[in-house]
This record gives C-alpha cells, sequence and structure tokens, in this order.
C-alpha cells in the first residue's frame, strides 16, 4: 500500500479526473452526449492554460515566487494588440505589440525583484497597478476591433477540435520538453527545489528569474491578445485570470513550494474550471452559487490531492512531519525575501 | 554597525530592535511627508472635519492589514480578505440590522469558517495561499447570495458612529484606528498567544517541542484573522453606508503591500502592528494626495505602484548604509 503511494500517479490526475467528473455530469444533467460541450470547452481554455503555463512556470522557481499581474497585463495585452493592429491593419504587428508590451511589463516586476530586493508578490502587484493605469488610459474612446482573420483562426474548429487548441497543446508539449530535457529546465527546477543548493552548482538565479518573470509577462499579454481578438478587448477582460491561473496550476500538481512543474495539470485545471463553468450555467445556477460550488471544489481537490496522505504515515514518523517539511523549506524563503 | 550608531547617539536598543523597526519607521516618514504635502496643497485638512474626511476611507484598510500582519507573522498569506471584508459588509448591511441575532451569529460563523480553513491548511499542508484563494471564492458567492446587488443600509448605531466626533478634536478615525493597531499589538507581541503565532511562522519545531498544538494554534490565528477582518468589514459598512461585496476586493494585495512596508516577512515570525498601521494610512493617503494634485483617476495606480517601488528601494539604501 505505502509503496504504491511513493510511486503513486502522476501529479496531474487528479484535476483530469476532476474535469471527467464534471463532464460526465454535464452529459447526465443535458441528457445527451456530443461533442459540443467539449468543443466549447477547448474554445475557451487555451486561452486559461496560456496565462496558467506563465504561472506555473513563476511558481516552479521556488518559494514566494507568484505572478499576481496575468489578470491587468492580460488586459493591457489585449487592448495594446488591438489598437496596434486596427492603426497598422495588421494583426501580426498587433500581436507583436503585445509581446512587447508584455516583455515592458514583466521587466518591472523583475527589475523590483533583482535590483529593488521586492519580494515577489508585492513587486508583480506594483506592475499590475502599472498595467492598470495604462489600460484605463488606453481604454478611454477605444475603438477598433480585432482582425476578421485572426478571429475566424480562433474560432475555426475542423472535425470539432479547435485548430488554436491544438497550437496550444503543442506548446504544452514544448515547454514540458523544455523543462524535461533541456539542461535550462533541470536547472529551473533544481533552482526551486533548494534554492541556495542550485546557486552553489552553478545556476544562475538571476537569469532563472529573469526567463521566467519574462515568460509569464509575455504569455499572459499573448493571451490577452488573443482572447481581445476573439471577443472584444476590454479594461477587465483579464479580471478573472489572476485567481483561476493560480487555481488550475495548483490543481494539475504544479507544487507552489516551488521545484515540480506539471504543464499537463494545467490543462486539466483549465477544463475543469471551464467546464464546471458550463455546468453550472446549464443548471442554472446565479452567480452567486457558482462561487460557492467553484470555492468548495477548490478546497476539496485540495484536501485530496495536496501533499500529506489521507491514510497518514505519521504513526510511524511521529509528529514532527509537518514540521520538519517547513523547517526545511525555512531558509530558503528566508534568502528570498 | 547601525548598533553602533545608535549607541554613538545615546541608545541602547536591544540587537534585533532596530532591524525590526526600521523598516516601518522609514514607512512612517514617507506617511508624515505625504501627509505635509497634503497640508500643503490643501491646508483645509487640518482640522478634525478635515482630518476625519480623508483618514476615515482608510480605517477598514488599516484594519484589514492588521487581519494579513497576523497571518503573515505566521508565516501565511490571505488571498481573499478582500472579498472576505466585501462579504462582512453585506452582513452587516442586511442580517445584523433587521435580525441583530441572526447577524451576530453570522459573522461568529464567518470567523469560525476561517478557523476551521486554518485547520485545513495546516492538518493537509495546503498552502496558505492557495486555501485562501479557494475561500475567496466562496466569500463572494456568499456575498452576492446576501446581496446581489450592492443596497442594504449600515444599521443605525454605526450610523450614530460615522458621525461620531471625539473630545479634543481628535478625528474619529484616527481613535478607531489607533485602537485596533493597540488591541493587535497588544495581542501579538504582549500574550502567550503572540508568542505563539509568531514561533509558529518562524520555528514550528520549537513551538511543537515546547508543547503547543500547531493546529490549534494556527486555528486560533486563523480566528483572529477572521474577528479582525470581521471588524475591518464593519468599519467599512459605516463607512461606504450599505453594504457591497465588490467594494473592496483589491485589499487582499494592497493589505500584503502594507504589511511589507510596514517590515513584515513573508517567512512569518515577524509581528509588526504599528509599522502596518504606517504602511497602511500610507497607501490610503497616497489616494488623497493624487486627488489633490488632480491627477488623472486613470493614473492613480500606476503612481501608487511606483510610490511602493521607491518606498522599498528606499529602504534598501538605508539598510545598505545603516549595515
Amino acid at each position: 500500500m505505502i509503496k504504491l503511494r511513493n510511486h503513486s500517479i502522476p501529479p496531474w490526475t487528479w484535476s483530469f479526473l476532476a474535469a471527467v467528473i464534471v463532464l460526465v455530469l454535464t452529459y447526465m444533467v443535458s441528457g445527451r452526449g456530443g461533442s459540443q460541450t467539449i468543443t466549447l470547452a477547448f474554445t475557451v481554455a487555451p486561452y486559461l492554460v496560456l496565462v496558467g503555463l506563465g504561472q506555473m512556470l513563476v511558481m516552479s522557481a521556488g518559494p514566494g515566487n507568484i505572478d499576481v499581474s496575468v489578470a491587468k497585463v492580460f488586459s493591457l495585452g489585449g487592448l495594446v494588440a488591438i489598437a496596434v493592429g486596427d492603426v497598422t491593419g495588421s494583426w501580426v504587428l498587433g500581436l507583436g505589440a503585445s509581446v512587447g508590451v508584455g516583455l515592458a511589463m514583466a521587466s518591472i516586476s523583475v527589475v523590483s525583484i533583482l535590483y529593488v530586493r521586492i519580494p515577489p508578490i508585492v513587486a508583480t502587484l506594483a506592475t499590475s497597478l502599472i498595467a492598470s493605469a495604462i489600460s484605463l488610459t488606453l481604454a478611454k474612446g477605444f475603438q477598433g476591433s480585432a482582425d476578421p482573420v485572426l478571429k475566424s483562426f480562433l474560432s475555426w474548429a475542423p472535425f470539432g477540435i479547435p485548430a488554436f487548441a491544438i497550437v496550444v497543446l503543442l506548446f504544452t508539449i514544448l515547454v514540458s520538453l523544455i523543462l524535461k530535457k533541456t539542461t535550462w529546465g533541470s536547472q529551473m527546477l533544481a533552482f526551486g527545489q533548494a534554492r541556495r543548493a542550485a546557486e552553489y552548482a552553478g545556476v544562475n538565479a538571476k537569469e532563472t528569474i529573469v526567463i521566467v518573470y519574462l515568460t509569464s509577462g509575455v504569455l499572459a499579454a499573448l493571451a490577452g491578445a488573443l482572447r481581445a481578438s476573439f471577443s472584444a478587448p476590454n479594461v477587465e477582460l483579464g479580471n478573472d485570470y489572476l485567481l483561476d491561473s493560480i487555481a488550475v496550476v495548483v490543481i494539475g500538481g504544479t507544487l507552489m513550494s516551488g521545484g515540480r512543474a506539471v504543464p499537463a495539470g494545467v490543462w486539466g485545471g483549465a477544463l475543469f474550471f471551464i467546464l464546471l463553468d458550463g455546468l453550472l450555467n446549464l443548471i442554472g445556477w446565479s452567480y452567486a452559487g457558482q462561487n460557492v460550488l467553484k470555492g468548495f471544489l477548490v478546497l476539496a481537490v485540495l484536501f485530496l490531492a495536496s501533499g500529506a496522505p489521507i491514510l497518514s504515515r505519521r504513526v510511524s514518523q511521529p509528529t514532527t512531519d509537518a514540521g520538519n517539511d517547513e523547517d526545511e523549506a525555512e531558509p530558503e524563503i528566508k534568502s528570498l525575501s | 554597525m547601525s548598533t553602533a550608531i545608535l549607541d554613538h547617539v545615546g541608545f541602547n536598543l536591544p540587537k534585533g530592535y532596530a532591524r525590526r523597526a526600521l523598516p516601518g519607521f522609514l514607512t512612517l516618514i514617507a506617511m508624515v511627508l505625504i501627509l505635509l504635502v497634503c497640508g500643503t496643497i490643501q491646508p483645509r485638512i487640518w482640522s478634525q472635519n478635515g482630518l476625519t474626511l480623508i483618514m476615515s476611507p482608510i480605517v477598514a484598510l488599516a484594519i484589514a492589514s492588521m487581519a494579513q500582519m497576523v497571518m503573515m507573522s505566521i508565516g501565511d498569506i490571505d488571498l481573499g480578505i478582500g472579498f472576505f471584508v466585501g462579504m462582512i459588509t453585506t452582513i452587516v448591511a442586511t442580517l445584523l440590522r433587521e435580525t441583530p441575532m441572526l447577524g451576530v451569529l453570522a459573522l461568529a460563523g464567518s470567523v469560525l469558517a476561517y478557523a476551521l480553513l486554518g485547520a485545513l491548511v495546516q492538518l493537509r499542508s495546503v498552502p496558505s495561499l492557495i486555501a485562501t484563494l479557494g475561500a475567496s471564492f466562496v466569500w463572494l458567492g456568499l456575498g452576492l447570495f446576501v446581496l446581489p446587488v450592492p443596497g442594504g443600509a449600515a444599521p443605525d448605531w454605526l450610523f450614530k458612529y460615522a458621525f461620531w466626533k471625539p473630545p479634543l478634536s481628535i478625528p474619529a478615525p484616527v481613535v478607531t484606528m489607533v485602537v485596533a493597531t493597540a488591541l493587535t499589538w497588544f495581542v501579538t507581541r504582549r500574550t502567550g498567544l503572540g508568542v505563539k503565532f509568531r514561533s509558529l511562522g518562524s520555528n514550528p519545531v520549537a513551538l511543537m517541542r515546547s508543547g503547543g498544538s500547531l493546529v490549534v494554534t494556527r486555528m486560533l490565528a486563523y480566528g483572529t484573522v477572521g474577528i479582525l477582518g470581521v471588524l475591518s468589514g464593519i468599519t467599512l459598512t459605516a463607512e461606504i453606508g450599505g453594504g457591497d461585496v465588490n467594494a473592496v476586493p483589491g485589499y487582499t494585495l494592497t493589505t500584503v503591500a502594507a504589511v511589507i512596508l510596514g517590515g513584515g516577512m513573508f517567512t512569518g515570525g515577524r509581528a509588526v502592528a504599528w509599522g502596518t498601521l504606517a504602511g497602511a494610512v500610507t497607501l490610503g493617503l497616497l489616494t488623497v494626495l493624487l486627488t489633490l494634485l488632480n491627477l488623472s483617476s486613470n493614473l492613480q495606480p500606476a503612481v501608487q505602484g511606483f510610490i511602493v517601488i521607491a518606498v522599498l528601494a528606499g529602504r534598501l539604501v538605508v539598510e545598505r548604509m545603516t549595515r
């Protein structure tokens, strides 16, 4: 029994299990099967996955690392992409501009974290405030609409499989390979597990921090640009993406304490959240009820899937178990803040 | 080095004291500077009414920051406090006004819910960040159940408080903030409970070996956070005159910034009530200052962001100099 638990199921299992349960419930409630529900979920999920992948990289870089600016950068990316695309008439330039904005915003975070030594949560909060101010200024009297070519691509679903979802899926596999196969990937995860040890082993701390935060910023802005092209740009477009991105990453099995990144789990978490929204809409729950249930489900998944085993091994290892964990983690966090 | 300087001046303080108090002290200086600039631009704030006017929106933020400070002193972060305070305002503006008994029960239930959340965090080794995040969905949903659209009205006694004018022309909000901070300071720094909270943050093994229970301590700490959150919600209801679950989602992160400005740390073990008060008032006064400067309200968040970075950069410079 213990042996089985130690070898254990892959960390992303829980999120996909949750998504499948919700899917089955949806079928039961609507009384008919069919691929429509799945197609819809795969149309909406990729945006959350993109933001989530960035968040995942940041969180994997060790305790204390989190990007709370994704929501505002998302909205800003959308506004900038549509505005630039409208002026120049090219959606490619629009997307390029959003990437630039993402880089610029993330650079503020990076500089604050590395050189002003501000804890990441406060540094990215400051970035988020700055991004939100730019969005509000841009949005004043904003006009412009998405390029029809891009828009039709984003909603194009041959054989019920959204093409954009395939692109994001390939990207997820790429991220997964980078983490597993490249030196940088192993270095980043090692850095997340034990910062000081990794630094002694020659991992460049600055480089790691710079890359994860810039990637997160770019992915958030790009996802925002695509989302805005899919529907319409809006200052509040990204608001839900902050909490959701953190939640799906953790539900997907990525450790908040860093050192374990689970790209596949981001998909599981995102599908779970989006299918759940669909299900609750279907059975006519109010927005209030949806939130309560969503909250309880997040807590329930945490309860089931988190680190400590339910059938505890504490009998053999007396209560110091939890204490030791925190004790070991402590010096790492200290060096960060 | 820092103690050497202090010795030179004639102080003889405990070793860790300067390191602990310095950040909050610098924030206090920033706060006074902002207040002085505000006063120069608009001299009318130097009166009981003027100060009440600029300080009253900050009261709820200050108390919510105390909650976040307690949370951070045990090494956790609360990402749900914004919606929790919002939910409390909806309860105060409806249940507590119409059926006080039920209202009090609901508020007690909210505190209990927080304590249970603490148990979940401890027993299942769940990161506090994500547990409170999950709880924030619940607060938002419950708040929307109570009041789907902003509305309701504050109970009469709260209205009386809102128009209360203390003697000696002391502004009422300052009294509330100082009392709340003093209570938090007393509990976290002068009682056995506070020692337990801080040791849970800095050295849980030591807490366990000294016979304390990790679960009970964390539940008590979360309960304290819940109580402070309820107080913050009550003062916010007095300020906005009704209930709105979406009144202050920004508190979640602003309170973290206030604690950091006040000298708190993410690692826990440090309880800085007065520093946090200075941090919260600084952040609150910034909005006043930017309004007085006639800055477009769209730009205000950016300036706030830059000032947070600037204050922390200033602290880094001062710390390097005194080391």
